[in-house]
């Protein structure tokens, strides 16, 4: 019977390594959530456009990071008021780059710009280096927060 | 009424360092720590042959490096990434090349009881303090007790290193407005931020940010670099963008001590850029910078070498007489 736990321990092990990148849902959530390519796929798509550093506007299609949020459990909507609007959301990045956000700044509530989480433009997945998810901030005027190859959400409170 | 316990220390440094420090709630900076920390920085007797110390690959007068590619091990065995220079530690979260370290206590562990590095494990290293006299005395003052443990050396080690702040250079007095750059330096500054775009990864105070980049060196890159911790492919040949303070006293450059010089790096980064499938979207190909305007960026480089760093008592080997 150990025998073939390891084998499954083993197998599993293999599983995990071998299904690529994701991107970790944590903190103040009540549904931590891990979703990779394929789960985002499945989810509400949409399509929002942002003026890359070439200086054209270009369409993204991914998440909304709303739904993202939504999907852990994070307070969004009517939630998002009082001891709530002092969260904000790190943005992870592959090669350690980080961003903050405030959770009034992804909710539909407070404003109609939507921030995806976009793993395709013009019909391809993003190109190496900045994908496969990259964070699309429409209407900013530095693209500093349209962050590459993301890898965690992190819900926090701000304490001081 | 007790034993006093240890002083509390308060780490000094300019206010455009910002505050994002990491010390750990387990262990405090404490003077008595800091002090002990001291000692076993430059104590041979952590290693198996009683030859290495921290110091050994970490001399002061290199900025805490030691001028060699690869740094030999008790068992004489090379290293396989250059050893790297100390400096503002206090800041940095992730250690090592690759960054799979998360905090100086943590990483402490790995050149101590690493086979070929001192090559002793922390059990046997607590035993030989131990039996020296000097030392149960000097952890009791540090940690309320006298009786050694592995993570007391850990802990002592990692508050000495947070004390290594190096924030006098020329370019902290020019930072300061007390300091007027040479032309060529001010060229130099204008160009790192500018069209060299250099002040991407190194740009503000620090001269670094927390990021892993593949900086063009290799086609495909021999060594995994951050692609080993996290298993992801886009990772190969990623590697932590490194401080600059001091660079002038740090040679040989990059994870491999591949360049000699300073000169060799700029060059790099003018020149001879290689192109691969995970080098830096931020890296645009080769520079082409003028000879004046290398010229220009190594002055500032200069800049950034602080000699009272280099000197500080604080921060010498407290058994040389």
């Amino acid at each position: 019977m150990r025998k073939y736990l390891l084998v499954f321990f083993v197998f599993s092990v293999h599983i995990v390594l071998a299904q690529g990148p994701s991107i970790k849902v944590s903190g103040e959530v009540t549904k931590p959530l891990t979703l990779q390519a394929a789960d985002l796929a499945k989810m509400k798509r949409v399509t929002v456009s942002m003026k890359d550093r070439d200086g054209n506007e270009h369409p993204y299609t991914g998440v909304a990071v709303g739904d993202i949020l939504e999907m852990a459990g994070v307070t969004t909507g009517k939630q998002l008021r009082g001891e709530n609007l002092t969260k904000y959301m790190l943005v992870k990045c592959a090669d350690g780059y980080e961003v903050v956000f405030s959770l009034a700044e992804l909710d539909t509530d407070f404003t109609d710009r939507v921030v995806i989480i976009a793993d395709e433009s013009e019909g391809k997945p993003l190109p190496p280096g900045k994908g496969p998810f990259r964070l699309v901030v429409p209407g900013e005027k530095k693209p500093a927060r349209c962050t590459f190859q993301v890898t965690e959400l992190i819900v926090k409170f701000a304490k001081e | 009424m007790g034993i006093p316990g240890p002083e509390p220390y308060t780490a000094v440094y300019p206010a455009y360092f910002g505050n994002r420090i990491n010390v750990p709630a387990d262990n405090p900076m404490t003077v008595q720590g800091i002090q002990l920390g001291r000692m076993l920085f430059y104590e041979t007797a952590l290693s198996a042959n009683r030859q290495l110390s921290c110091a050994t690959c970490h001399r002061q007068e290199l900025a805490f490096t030691d001028g060699r590619k690869f740094s030999a091990g008790v068992d004489g065995v090379l290293q396989d990434r250059n050893s790297m220079s100390l400096a503002n530690l206090l800041w940095v979260r992730n250690f090592f090349w690759d960054g799979r370290a998360r905090g100086l206590e943590q990483q402490a562990e790995t050149p101590l009881t690493n086979p070929h590095e001192m090559g002793q494990d922390l059990a046997v290293s607590a035993a030989r303090l131990q039996g020296m006299s000097m030392y149960p005395p000097v952890f009791r003052a540090a940690f309320g007790s006298d009786t050694i443990k592995g993570d007391m050396i850990l802990k002592a080690l990692a508050q000495f290193e947070r004390t290594l702040i190096s924030a006098h250079s020329p370019y902290d007095r020019y930072l300061q407005g007390v300091y007027k750059p040479t032309a060529s330096e001010a060229a130099g500054i204008e160009l790192f931020y500018g069209k060299g775009g250099c002040g991407h990864c190194h740009g503000g105070p620090k001269t670094y940010s927390e990021l892993y980049h593949n900086n063009g060196l290799d086609s495909v890159s021999k060594d995994p670099g951050r692609e080993k911790i996290t298993g992801e492919s886009y990772d190969r040949g990623r590697f932590r963008v490194v401080t600059l303070r001091n660079i002038a006293l740090t040679a040989p450059y990059m994870h491999d001590g591949r360049f000699a010089t300073l000169e060799e790096v700029i060059d790099h980064y003018s020149d001879h850029i290689v192109s691969s499938v995970t080098m830096s979207p931020f890296i645009q190909g080769n520079l082409n910078l003028t000879a004046v305007e290398k010229k220009d960026l190594l002055s500032f480089l200069r800049m950034l070498t602080d000699s009272s760093f280099i000197t500080d008592v604080r921060f010498s080997n407290p058994f040389k007489k």
